[in-house]
């Protein structure tokens, strides 16, 4: 499939499955990534529940919600579609802005009531109370977009008291949400670190792809599924899309110049090992077997690549930085400490 | 919905399943090198629903892998994994 550079005019299939996902990922971020972000702040003296209300105080009058009725059963359908389409891209934008306010406290970034107990596993009185969505889809949408508009609002509130208070930097900020806003590698970087320390994650995302992603507070995106491949000291893998260029772009970036070439595309496939050593110097044992993930829409596939020894008890972040863009696709390992250390005094030096 | 075919069947992981040579009902963008080739069942994906990319529900699709010398010949070792709808599989 062609890359898209705009959202390309498409039809849903399924409008209730639609809603039901945009229904239980508003809440699931509201009430496991936002609220308990706002209590720890506020618990451990960052800043008060008043600095919140002095800043929503100071937040331009909220929009009020037009939508023009029109006429006809084909307007109502593709207006439908098009406010779902609308809910979607504002929920994105609410994860993305409330990774923004991960503010760390003593080290420490967060807490999440994520666990059994706000489960209701042990008793139901501690579970985290769900919101009901009821009636027609019309209906639902309208609340969603009520609820939707309030949340962006408290955390738009919750944003600049942070700011106000001195937690956040206005400059760190503005950086953030540049980078935040934009797939990248980085996000892939992060995923990898995070597979890397904590087996139940690595499973749940060689399991379920993107949508493992929100542990991250990484939107997880929307093109098709996440196929994560896992290198192993038996196996090696190699992702390339033989018809176009598929990639999970919309969560990892763009792909590097390469991997749309003919030449990369024709060659993988009829020696993988060959073309790995030719093209970028990757020479892979011959006890270690060498698999190509040929790429599609509905399937996009991500390398998951072996942690570098010499990293035992390395933190998150540090792992991460071990992380290319080419080991995300399998024409490399992640980088050793050292290759680490000597790209840093390259680019120093330029 | 495309790839209507009554013939379809599911499969399992460890299935030796083969690429139907032709189907012209089925999804077009299998890809060529692959028709007629067989290969293993390694990943169950489901149905996947991607409105971005087309508007139809495609047929469940699976992860097949092939070895290279049996999808182009020669004596390479190497494996090629690759993601086809289930209207094109038949039991090898």
């Amino acid at each position: 499939m062609a890359e898209p550079a705009a959202r390309p005019h498409s039809h849903m299939q399924d409008f209730e499955a639609h809603v039901r996902a945009v229904e239980e990922d508003l809440e699931y971020y509201r009430t496991k990534r936002f609220e308990p972000r706002v209590i720890h702040l506020h618990r451990r003296g960052a800043i008060t529940f008043y600095d919140v209300i002095e800043a929503a105080a100071k937040l331009p009058a909220a929009a009020a919600a037009t939508h023009a009725a029109q006429d006809g059963h084909e307007h109502e359908h593709d207006e439908l579609e098009h406010r779902i389409r609308a809910l979607e891209d504002r929920l994105d934008l609410y994860v993305k802005n409330i990774a923004l306010t991960g503010v760390a406290v003593r080290g420490t970034r967060m807490v999440i009531d994520d666990g059994r107990i706000e489960r209701g596993d042990y008793d139901p009185f501690f579970k985290i109370a769900k919101k009901p969505h009821h009636g027609t889809l019309a209906k639902r949408v309208a609340h969603l977009e009520a609820d939707i508009g309030r949340y962006e609002r408290l955390l738009a509130a919750f944003t600049e008291a942070l700011v106000a208070a001195g937690a956040l930097k206005p400059d760190e900020l503005a950086r953030q949400r540049a980078q935040i806003g934009t797939p990248s590698f980085q996000n892939g970087a992060r995923i990898v670190a995070r597979a890397w320390i904590d087996p139940v994650f690595k499973q749940a995302l060689i399991e379920k792809g993107r949508e493992a992603v929100r542990e991250l507070d990484i939107p997880p995106g929307r093109l098709g599924k996440m196929g994560v491949a896992d290198n192993t000291d038996a196996v090696h893998n190699v992702v390339v899309c033989t018809l176009c260029s598929c990639y999970p772009y919309d969560l990892l970036g763009d792909t590097p110049y390469w991997y749309k070439t003919e030449d990369y595309r024709h060659k993988i496939m009829r020696d993988p090992r060959g073309t790995l050593e030719e093209m970028f110097g990757l020479k892979v044992p011959a006890e270690r077997a060498v698999r190509v993930h040929d790429s599609t829409s509905d399937v996009r596939w991500m390398v998951l690549p072996r942690r570098p020894k010499g990293t035992d008890g390395w933190s998150e972040d540090e792992l991460a930085t071990l992380v290319t863009r080419e080991s995300l696709i399998g024409a490399a390992e992640a980088l050793s400490p050292a290759e680490r250390d000597a790209r840093r005094r390259g680019e120093a030096a330029e | 919905m495309s790839g209507g075919d009554s013939s379809a069947r599911s499969f399992k992981i460890g299935d030796r399943v083969r690429v139907k040579s032709a189907n012209p009902h089925g999804n077009p963008r299998t890809p060529a090198y692959i028709l007629g080739k067989a290969g293993v069942v390694t990943a169950l994906h489901g149905r996947i629903d991607n409105p971005i990319d087309h508007r139809d529900i495609y047929p469940p699709l699976y992860t097949v892998e092939f070895e290279v010398r049996e999808v182009f010949g020669g004596d390479n070792a190497d494996r090629l994994a690759v993601d086809i709808h289930e209207e094109w599989l038949e039991p090898a």
